[in-house]
């Protein structure tokens, strides 16, 4: 072979390696967009809520009121809504039988009471007339405002019936069926009812098991490091911590769930399904994380800062607090990030400590039974009914939006304060 | 009058062992250089002054070193008090990755010399202008230390030894990282320094230990060979050794 043939060779083999390179990243993106697109497609229409503005007849005599009087809000709040409410619903079609008075309960949302009471008691003025409500949709209907189901399958496979569906398409013709977004899938907590659920439960489950995690893994893993690295005598007891630490990490998440489990549950007795026991779970699972993040930026501090300062007559203590911690910490920081997005994101663990049980209730401390974001994402995928898969996706773009935010938290944390030494 | 008195000094890396037996004594407000072709444990001797060898684990030191008739390699030898009277500059420029004046005000914080603020201030601005400094820095002490050329983080770090006012400051190569200018201009700091400091240089430069010390020790594979006046380790050696590599002859 001769030179030329060589050179060429050498070019082609270049190109070659650069566009397997091209083609790996390629894939990586395509992987990525197919899968945001798919959450995307699906969860979008669950940040919609669909209403029926139906006309209410907030008549005394319906209510069981004095017409005379302009009712109290004790009178209103001991008022019989139901009755009202069916009695409502039937004036959409005066002619319905007893089963499909049924059946046009059903087109909306079991809260339906409350939400009738509290218009009346936010609108006082309204007693005693005819007035339109937004009443929330039932899920099955929602699903069919937003395309989600098919509706020319046989009546027998629908959830909702012809009756149903004649009705509410009366009502969408005269202007009545209303799309909006859809604030209570982030106020509301848990809920049996796709269209009632939301992750505010979830949501402050995670924040307090992260905040509680936070609290525990970042100061002792911080310690751990730097003791290991700046004080401990480099020997065989020490390589030893090393490796189980390295170890540790390499743990599947599940069997720290069995820890929080055994110890945590068990023998301390600790509060089942509260964040504060996820949080001390996942704090051991992030543990190894900060403390080998926080090991690299000590190591990366050059030795020649130490020398620096323990020549000019700094103590250990103040060499590491004053150089070598400060310098570190971005680096640390970061890691930090990276753990707790891991946490945040951790299913499996939780679940053994029984964070997977179905709260209906915002909770208020890390002691108070919550579920989390994973979590939520675990239980809305299980339940069978339509309206959950749009909320599964939901969930998924919220906490994607948590990780996403995190990491870009720990890349700018890395740019901005890593110290460049000479 | 001797300021430090090294009686019997063995080093040992590990196994290795890196100095033989030293025995030498240096002079006051005097600048003595240890000259030697490299790893023949002239900067080893000099971390053994300030005790600096202690942060290398594997590093074991015996006999006296007496600084002020009092024996540093003792137990209870407070090392924090012991860096505060023998500073040291390295081969590297190694400022803090802080502002100028934050180098500075370091030791004078840590070891509670300055009262006030002002005094601070007077600290800093002393220190630089000893260093030759301020005049180059006045405007921008409180930009990054690490923003300043080689020559000048080298000053800066003379500037931050001698804020603390140690009695002995001791330099391992601290040109050998610098261009010819920012040599000759460190060098004629430390004939200044030389004033109120005993000063020991590590140097690989035999012309720059003949330009700026008084005193030279010469020192070949972990054994001081020979060590006397500059003018007369340079002009009449007594050992051949020394002899041979002054004139280049090997190292």
């Amino acid at each position: 072979m001769n030179k030329e043939e060589r050179l060429i060779k050498r070019y082609k083999a270049e190109k070659r390696f650069q566009f397997y390179g091209k083609a790996a990243i390629f894939m990586a993106l395509l992987f990525l967009l197919v899968f945001l697109t798919k959450i995307f497609s699906t969860g979008y229409t669950a940040f919609q809520k669909t209403w029926l503005v139906i006309p209410v007849n907030y008549n005394a005599d319906l209510l069981y009121l004095d017409p005379d009087k302009k009712p109290t809000t004790e009178d209103i709040n001991d008022a019989d809504f139901y009755e009202f409410g069916i009695e409502t619903f039937i004036s959409l079609d005066p002619d319905a039988s007893e089963d499909q008075i049924m059946e046009l309960k059903k087109m909306f949302a079991f809260t339906f009471e409350r939400e009738l009471k509290y218009y009346l008691l936010d609108n006082l003025d309204s007693f005693g007339k005819t007035v339109d409500v937004k009443l929330t949709a039932s899920d099955d209907l929602d699903q069919v405002f937003k395309g989600n189901y098919p509706r020319d399958i046989p009546e027998n496979r629908r959830r909702a019936s012809d009756y149903q569906l004649k009705i509410f398409d009366k009502l969408n013709e005269d202007g009545r069926v209303i799309s909006e977004f859809n604030a209570s899938f982030f106020t509301n907590a848990d809920s049996r009812e796709a269209e009632l659920a939301g992750i505010a439960s979830s949501f402050m489950g995670s924040l307090f098991s992260i905040l509680v995690c936070l609290s525990i893994a970042f100061p002792v893993a911080l310690l751990a490091a730097v003791y290991l690295e700046e004080f401990a005598p480099k020997n065989r007891f020490t390589d030893f911590i090393e490796v189980n630490i390295n170890n540790l990490a390499a743990v599947p998440s599940i069997v720290f769930g069995l820890l929080g489990l055994g110890v945590l549950l068990a023998v301390f007795g600790l509060p089942r399904s509260t964040p504060l026991v996820g949080g001390i779970t996942l704090s051991l699972m992030t543990l190894p994380t900060i403390i080998i993040a926080a090991r690299a930026s000590l190591k990366a501090v050059p030795p020649s800062i130490r020398e620096a300062a323990l020549a000019m007559g700094a103590s250990r203590m103040q060499t590491t607090m004053h150089h070598t911690v400060p310098l570190a910490l971005p680096g640390t920081l970061s890691g930090t990030i990276i753990g707790l997005a891991q946490a945040l994101g951790e299913t499996a663990p939780l679940i053994l400590i029984g964070m997977v049980a179905f709260v209906n209730t915002i909770p208020g401390t890390p002691m108070d039974p919550a579920a989390s974001l994973p979590v939520q994402i675990y239980i809305w995928a299980e339940s069978a009914e339509r309206g959950f898969v749009e909320k599964v996706s939901a969930c998924i773009m919220v906490l994607l939006f948590f990780l996403i935010f995190m990491n870009l938290g720990a890349q700018l944390i890395r740019h901005k304060f890593e110290k460049k030494w000479n | 009058m001797n300021k430090i008195e090294a009686k019997n000094v063995d080093v040992y890396y590990g196994a290795k062992q890196a100095l033989f037996d030293i025995n030498m004594d240096i002079e006051a407000n005097k600048v003595t250089a240890l000259i030697g072709p490299s790893g023949c444990g002239k900067s080893t001797f000099l971390r053994c002054l300030n005790r600096m060898n202690d942060v290398i684990d594997i590093c074991k030191v015996s006999g006296v070193v007496k600084i002020n008739d009092y024996d540093i390699n003792q137990k209870d030898t407070d090392v924090v008090r012991l860096r505060e009277k023998v500073g040291m500059i390295f081969q590297k420029p190694n400022p803090f990755p802080k502002t100028i004046y934050e180098n500075i005000s370091y030791g004078p914080e840590i070891h509670g010399i300055a009262q006030s603020k002002s005094e601070m201030d007077n600290i800093v601005e002393e220190s630089l202008r000893k260093a030759a400094l301020w005049e180059e820095v006045k405007d921008r002490i409180h930009e990054p230390g690490t923003g300043l050329s080689g020559g000048q983080q080298q000053r800066l770090c003379i500037a931050r030894t001698i804020s603390i006012k140690p009695e002995v400051i001791l330099m391992d190569e601290p040109c050998s990282a610098l261009d010819p200018i920012a040599t000759a201009q460190i060098e004629e700091l430390i004939d200044e320094l030389r004033k109120e400091h005993t000063i020991i240089i590590v140097t690989h430069s035999m012309s720059q230990a003949a330009r700026v010390s008084q005193n030279t020790g010469f020192f070949h594979l972990g054994k001081l060979i020979e060590v006397g006046s500059t003018d007369k380790i340079f002009k009449n050696p007594t050992q051949q050794q020394t002899q041979d590599y002054i004139t280049g002859r090997f190292g």
